[in-house]
């Protein structure tokens, strides 16, 4: 199976602009959708179910925790492969994110094209 | 030790009153001579003239001599001393010096062998009281001789006065027919003690003079007893019934052996009682020792029962309980533990204090003090107690919470500054492989824009450890107070932020009295202006016609209070409890801040002793600093 949309939550323009520059060099076909916050992106899940997430931890309002709690326990539908995008990987913050069936990778930033063909291979495979 | 100097001082007195009594009372019988009671009381008028008058002497030298006269005493004692000497001269030698009759010619003979001579052991009296005397006199205090001379009196006067009771002349009679009378001995005996325990001023001295005392005269008299019945059991017994001799040799010998243990056990009766003295006295000093550190123990000391009744709280109690130790003893212990754990059973009580450690106490006021306890078990004869240790550890619970918190925090910073620090430079990363390939492919406008964001990002790490400089430094600065001029602050801080901020639409007005001072330290104060005002630029509302930040100073006694207002955005009712946390950006759509500026205010304030809150306005924030301010003022 082919990835044809990915929803990046992240409240950084530049992360943003960076993400959507690398899936587009990565694949011009995928359509990408975007939400700066938790909230923001769990209104939008409600419409539709993404091939991928990519997520960041750090964002104001409702952080990467947060949002993933809700996405759980809300949605009964989950995109097939939601990964963690994050500055640092410090702390227990991996540990954490992986204990939700649907995270399948923690990256560090920035995305890179081997990233985005890690999460094509998991959802093929 | 200052009532029994006084109990000695009166013995002296006493004994001179006496002497002087005796002595003007039997003058006074020889003067009156009344031949009638003379003949129904011989024995009264065994005392002579002579030494009626010198026990007159000698009671007033002695009342003298503890007053502290020196002269006056030693020129009356001469004289009896002389007449002493004289008298038992002529005992011994056969001689008539004619001082037997030198005041008095008597008109009855009783008890002399010679018309108003003294017996020979009561001349030796008045040298030896006499001199005793003198002596005191002399030196203003008890000496060893004057000890050894009263004593000495005081064995001889003892030993015919106990003679009269038991019937036994030759206590009384060294030589026949003369006898020291009974108004001597007493006066003799008087004398004595009066020398030997005034002045003393050792309590067991005195206990060991009066046993010896009694042990030698009882000696004396011991063996003049033997002397008499053996020469006298002679004397009748001419050797015949062999049995009866020797019977009454067994007897005797039965006396002297019960008198020996008579004496072995007062002599022991004594040396146990000195050492109980002695132990009772270690013991009161060990327990006086004991009382002084438990009194200035810091720590709080109780005894405890074991049905956990209080026995015993020292006054360090007071400062951790809040109750006088006498409000303590005698109530349970349950009274000082907190309301919830009351209901515990005397046992569980005891397993549970016997492990000691940190707990709650309940003070006085109701309130709760944290304490460390210790308690230990003593068993003793009387029963079981329990003595508990306890310090009062408020002081380090509550420092022991600052360094949690302060802990915490430091935690969270470096996570938060791990995260946020490599955040713009990893989307640097990013963008700069961007650039690179917008670089090859020659796409120039893109690569424009895409330096554009790397700028901004690096100046947003900027101004990150900027923010961070500022947190450490106010952290660590140890600056003075200074007197701080408010309104030229918030004018210079105003000024500044207007060049950064290009738009420039937001109007500041400045409200503070360009007179008004306080006292504070300077830079932590900028911090706080600088930050509030940039706060307050930052998240003005874009589509206001007129933004504007007004600051006003309050004063308030013994505190001022920096009051910021906008009408801007504002904060979010929910998020409100976010606001002085690190790190936390509540507005998504300019999240241009460290995330670090209201942390920064309120760590500021609170370093000043002061505090930071947020008040919502009906459009816009109001934020007010309260600093302390003693002085302050125009």
């Amino acid at each position: 199976m082919k990835l044809n949309t990915i929803l990046v939550v992240d409240d950084d323009e530049n992360d943003q602009f960076i993400c959507e520059y690398t899936i587009r060099k990565f694949d011009p076909t995928i359509k990408i959708l975007k939400a700066h916050d938790g909230t923001e992106a769990l209104t939008l899940l409600e419409t539709v179910t993404p091939d991928g997430i990519i997520l960041d931890i750090n964002m104001p309002v409702m952080n990467g925790f947060e949002f993933l709690d809700h996405y759980a326990s809300r949605f009964r539908v989950h995109a097939p492969v939601v990964a963690m995008l994050t500055s640092s990987h410090l702390g227990t913050d991996r540990e954490r994110a992986m204990r939700y069936a649907f995270v399948k990778n923690y990256f560090e930033k920035p995305l890179t094209i081997k990233h985005l063909s890690q999460m094509q291979e998991l959802l093929s495979g | 030790m200052q009532s029994e100097h006084r109990h000695s001082q009166l013995t002296g007195i006493l004994a001179g009153l006496w002497c002087i009594l005796v002595g003007v009372g039997m003058m006074a019988a020889w003067l009156a001579e009344p031949a009638s009671l003379a003949e129904r009381y011989p024995s009264f008028f065994g005392m002579k003239f002579n030494a009626a008058f010198a026990f007159l002497l000698i009671g007033i030298a002695f009342l003298l001599a503890l007053a502290r006269y020196h002269v006056l005493p030693i020129l009356l004692m001469v004289p009896v001393f002389v007449y002493g000497t004289l008298a038992l001269s002529q005992h011994l030698f056969g001689l008539d010096l004619g001082v037997d009759e030198l005041f008095y010619r008597p008109f009855v003979d009783i008890g002399t062998s010679v018309p108003g001579r003294i017996a020979p052991n009561t001349a030796l009296c008045f040298m030896l009281a006499s001199l005793a005397i003198m002596l005191r006199a002399l030196r203003g205090g008890p000496d060893l001789l004057q000890v050894a001379c009263a004593y000495l009196s005081v064995i001889i006067a003892a030993t015919s006065l106990v003679g009269y009771i038991v019937a036994l002349e030759g206590a009384h009679d060294w030589i026949a027919f003369t006898r020291m009378s009974l108004q001597s001995a007493s006066c003799f005996l008087a004398v004595g003690i009066g020398v030997l325990y005034s002045g003393s001023r050792s309590a067991a001295g005195k206990t060991a003079i009066a046993v010896s005392l009694a042990i030698t005269t009882y000696l004396v008299l011991l063996s003049l007893a033997y002397v008499k019945v053996q020469s006298q059991m002679l004397a009748t017994l001419p050797a015949h019934p062999e049995a009866l001799a020797t019977t009454a040799t067994t007897i005797l010998n039965l006396i002297l052996i019960s008198g020996a243990i008579y004496v072995g056990l007062l002599a022991y009766s004594y040396w146990n009682s000195k050492r109980y003295r002695q132990s009772t006295s270690f013991l009161g000093e060990s327990q006086r020792r004991l009382a002084a550190i438990i009194d200035h123990a810091i720590a709080g000391i109780l005894t405890i029962g074991e049905d956990g009744t209080i026995l015993s709280a020292n006054p360090a109690c007071q400062q951790i309980f809040g109750y006088q130790p006498s409000e303590l003893i005698g109530r349970s212990v349950k009274m000082l533990l907190p309301e919830g754990e009351r209901a515990a059973g005397a046992n569980v009580l005891r397993t549970e204090l016997l492990a000691g450690g940190e707990r709650e106490a309940r003070r006085k006021d109701g309130s709760t003090v944290p304490i460390d306890i210790s308690v230990a078990r003593v068993e003793l004869s009387e029963g079981t107690i329990y003595t508990a240790i306890i310090r009062d550890i408020s002081e380090r619970k509550h420092f022991e919470q600052q360094l949690l918190t302060a802990n915490a925090e430091l935690e969270e910073f470096a996570y938060r500054t791990s995260h946020d620090l490599r955040s713009p430079i990893a989307s640097s990363i990013g963008l700069l492989n961007i650039s690179r390939e917008l670089l090859e492919n020659g796409e120039y406008d893109a690569l424009g824009s895409t330096l554009g964001r790397m700028e901004r990002n690096f100046n947003r790490l900027d101004g990150l450890i900027q923010n961070i400089i500022v947190l450490t430094r106010d952290r660590l600065l140890d600056e003075e107070d200074q007197t701080i001029l408010v309104h030229d602050v918030v004018q210079s801080q105003a000024d500044t932020l207007a060049n950064l901020e290009t738009e420039n639409r937001v109007r500041i007005g400045n409200y503070v009295d360009p007179q008004l001072t306080i006292r504070n330290k300077p830079s932590k104060f900028e911090v706080i202006v600088g930050n509030l005002l940039s706060n307050a630029i930052k998240y003005h509302d874009p589509q206001e016609p007129e933004p504007r930040v007004d600051i006003y100073l309050e004063e308030r006694p013994g505190s001022v209070r920096l009051i910021v207002e906008d009408n801007g955005i504002g904060v979010p009712e929910e998020k409100r409890q976010f606001l002085f946390r690190m790190f936390k950006r509540l507005h998504p759509s300019r999240s241009f801040g460290s995330g670090l500026g209201l942390y920064i205010l309120k760590k500021s304030a609170e370093s000043l002793g002061g505090t930071a809150t947020y008040e919502p306005k009906e459009k816009g924030s109001r934020f007010i600093v309260e600093l302390p301010n003693e002085d302050g003022g125009k």
